[in-house]
C-alpha cells in the first residue's frame, strides 16, 4: 500500500477489536450457553465453562403453552407488517413525488406518531380494546403494532422511490399509462430490495415488542416476549426455560438483522425518533 | 403544455389516493388515541369508579397535582440520570468503539456486524442477559468477582447501585446504536485532509482533534439525542431489573405512569403524566429535526 495511511488492520487492532467483541459479546453468550445446560449444572457453582450440552429446556418449553405464544408472535409480527406495507408503500411513493406545500409538515406528523412513548398509545388502546373486546387478541395487537409501523414505511421507503429516475415515469406517463400502472409496473419492481428490507424491520419492531404485549394480553394472544417472562413466577425462576425461551426469541431477530444490516441504519434512526 | 398538465391532475388524483388510506388509519389508531389520552387527563378517571370518566368538573386538576407530587418530580430526576449517563457512555464508548472498527480490512468489515447484536436484541431478552449477571447465585460477574475476593453487594436492589445497574445495561444495549452512526460518519471524511496533516509533520491525537472530531461533531450530537429521545423507552429493563425499585430511585416517569394506570387503577392522573412526557420527548424531537434540517442545508 502506497501513502501515509495504512490501509489494512495491524495487528494490534485486530486483538484489541478481537478482545472488545468477546467482552461485549459475553453477557449474550452467556445466556445462550445457559440454554443448552440443565438445572442442576446452571445453579452449580463455580460454572462449568464445558460440559455436555443438552436439549431438555428446549423439549420442555415444546410440551407447554410456549410454542402457542409463539405462534401469537408470528401472526401479530406478520399481519401488522403486511399491514403497514399495504397502506404505507403507496403513501411513501406519492410522498416521494409531491412537490407541493406542506410536504415537511405532512412529513413531521406522521414521524410524531412514532415519537410518543408507548405508555401513551396503551392507555387508550387499553380503554378502547376493553370496551370493543379486543383485549388479548391477536387483531388487537396487529392494530397497535401497524400504529408504529405505518409510520417507518411511510420514512424508510421515500429515498428508495427517490432513487427511481423519474424522467423514466414521466416517458411511460406521455405514452399513455396511468400513475397507478406506472407505479405498480415500473416503480415498485425497481424498489422490491428496499421493500424486503423494511418489512423485516417493521416485522422486528413488533416482534421486539414486550410493553403492548404485556397490557394488551392475558393468556389468549400472549407473544413470546411476555411467556418467557412469566417463567420469573413465585414458585422460583425456571432459568433453563428462561434462557431457552429467550434464544428462541431472539433467535429471528438475529437471522433477519443480518440480511438488512445494510439498511439497519436507516431503520433504526427512523424508529429512534420513538418513544 | 396540455399533455403535461394532464400528466400533472393525474399524478394529483393518484397521490391523494395513495396517501388517503394511510393518513385516515394513522389518524385512527395513533391521533384518537392521542386526542382521548388529552381527553381522559382531564378527569380524575379510576377504573373502579364509573362516571369518573366523564366527569370534567375540575379539568385541570391532575395537572396541578403534578409539581407537589414527590414521585412524579423524583421520576423526571430518575429519568434525567438515566438519560445523561446513559447517552454520555453510549455516545463516548460508541464513538471509541467507531475509531477502532474504522479500517479497510474484510475481516473488521465482516466483525461489525457483531458489535451489533445487542442493538437488534429483543429489549426483553436483553432484560433477561442482565437479570441473569445481576442475580448472585447464577451470576458469573458475582463469580468472577468471588475470585477475586471482592465482595459485591446486590446490585440492583441497592440504592447506590440500582440505577447505576441499568444504566450499564443501557449503555450495552444501544451502545452499538452511536457506533453504527459515528462509523458511517467516520467514513464520508476524505482521506487527503490526514494525510496531509500526517505529511506536514501531525501525530495522531493531533488529526483527532483538528480533523476527526470536528467531521464527527454533528453526528455525535444527533445521534446523542436521538438516544435521548429514545432514553424512555428502558422500560422492559426497569420492569424486569428493578420493578422501580429499591424505594423508587430507578422510578423512571414511563414506569411510574405504568404504574399509575395498570397498578393503581388512577388512568385520568397517569394519562396527564403521560401527557408531560410527551411534550417533553416532541420539545426534543423537534430539536433533533430542526438540527437534522439545518446539516442538510449545510451539507
Amino acid at each position: 500500500m502506497s501513502g501515509p495511511i495504512r490501509r489494512s488492520a495491524s495487528v494490534r487492532r485486530l486483538v484489541a477489536i478481537g478482545v472488545t467483541l468477546i467482552v461485549l459479546l459475553s453477557p449474550f453468550l452467556w445466556l445462550l450457553q445457559m440454554s443448552f445446560k440443565s438445572n442442576d449444572l446452571i445453579l452449580q457453582f463455580p460454572p462449568p465453562l464445558i460440559f455436555t450440552p443438552t436439549l431438555e429446556n428446549y423439549t420442555s418449553l415444546w410440551q407447554g403453552a410456549f410454542p402457542a405464544s409463539f405462534v401469537n408472535s408470528l401472526m401479530s409480527a406478520s399481519f401488522s407488517t403486511a399491514l403497514a406495507l399495504i397502506l404505507g408503500v403507496p403513501a411513501a411513493y406519492a410522498l416521494s413525488r409531491w412537490a407541493g406545500r406542506g410536504k415537511h409538515a405532512l412529513s413531521f406528523a406522521i414521524l410524531i406518531t412514532r415519537m410518543a412513548p408507548p405508555i401513551a398509545f396503551t392507555i387508550p388502546f387499553f380503554l378502547f380494546y376493553r370496551w370493543i373486546g379486543l383485549l388479548d387478541t391477536v387483531t388487537g395487537l396487529v392494530l397497535v403494532y401497524t400504529s408504529f409501523n405505518l409510520p417507518l414505511v411511510i420514512w424508510m421507503m421515500q429515498p428508495f422511490f427517490e432513487t427511481v429516475p423519474q424522467s423514466l415515469e414521466e416517458a411511460a406517463l406521455v405514452d399513455g399509462a396511468s400513475t397507478r400502472v406506472v407505479f405498480l409496473e415500473i416503480v415498485l419492481p425497481m424498489v422490491t430490495p428496499g421493500i424486503a428490507a423494511t418489512a423485516i424491520l417493521c416485522f422486528l419492531y413488533a416482534w421486539n415488542d414486550f410493553f403492548f404485549a404485556l397490557i394488551l394480553t392475558r393468556t389468549n394472544a400472549r407473544t413470546a416476549p411476555v411467556a418467557v417472562v412469566n417463567f420469573m413466577n413465585y414458585e422460583g425462576w425456571e432459568w433453563g426455560k428462561i434462557a431457552a425461551g429467550g434464544s428462541l426469541v431472539m433467535a429471528p431477530v438475529l437471522i433477519f438483522s443480518l440480511a438488512v444490516r445494510r439498511y439497519l441504519v436507516s431503520g433504526l434512526t427512523a424508529g429512534a425518533v420513538k418513544g | 403544455m396540455s399533455g403535461k398538465g394532464l400528466v400533472d391532475a393525474e399524478r394529483r388524483r393518484f397521490n391523494r389516493w395513495a396517501l388517503a388510506p394511510s393518513l385516515i388509519v394513522l389518524f385512527m389508531i395513533a391521533g384518537l388515541p392521542a386526542i382521548y389520552l388529552v381527553v381522559t387527563s382531564l378527569t380524575p378517571f379510576q377504573l373502579v369508579n364509573p362516571g369518573s370518566s366523564t366527569d370534567f368538573s375540575s379539568p385541570l386538576r391532575n395537572y396541578r397535582l403534578l409539581p407537589d407530587d414527590p414521585r412524579f418530580v423524583n421520576s423526571l430526576w430518575v429519568q434525567a440520570k438515566l438519560s445523561f449517563w446513559g447517552v454520555l457512555f453510549q455516545v463516548l464508548l460508541g464513538m471509541l468503539l467507531a475509531l477502532l472498527l474504522h479500517t479497510q480490512s474484510r475481516v473488521v468489515e465482516f466483525a461489525r456486524t457483531f458489535f451489533l447484536i445487542p442493538m437488534v436484541l429483543p429489549p426483553i431478552v436483553v432484560a433477561i442477559i442482565w437479570k441473569l449477571i445481576y442475580t448472585p447465585d447464577i451470576s458469573p460477574l458475582y463469580y468472577a468477582a468471588g475470585l477475586l475476593n471482592i465482595a459485591l453487594p446486590s446490585l440492583t436492589s441497592s440504592v447506590d447501585f440500582a440505577l447505576t445497574a441499568i444504566i450499564i445495561a443501557d449503555t450495552w444495549e444501544w451502545l452499538p446504536f452511536t457506533f453504527l452512526m459515528v462509523l458511517a460518519a467516520l467514513q464520508t471524511i476524505p482521506d487527503e485532509f490526514s494525510e496531509a496533516a500526517l505529511v506536514d509533520g501531525a501525530n495522531r491525537l493531533q488529526i483527532f482533534f483538528y480533523i476527526t472530531l470536528p467531521f464527527i461533531t454533528p453526528i455525535l450530537v444527533i445521534s446523542g439525542m436521538f438516544r435521548l429521545i429514545d432514553s424512555v423507552k428502558a422500560f422492559p429493563l426497569v420492569f424486569l431489573l428493578t420493578g422501580g425499585g429499591p424505594g423508587s430511585v430507578t422510578e423512571v416517569t414511563n414506569y411510574y405512569a405504568y404504574l399509575l394506570a395498570f397498578d393503581f387503577n388512577e388512568i385520568g392522573y397517569s394519562s396527564s403524566v403521560t401527557i408531560v412526557m410527551l411534550l417533553l420527548v416532541v420539545a426534543v424531537s423537534l430539536g433533533v429535526v430542526w438540527m437534522g434540517r439545518r446539516r442538510e442545508a449545510m451539507a
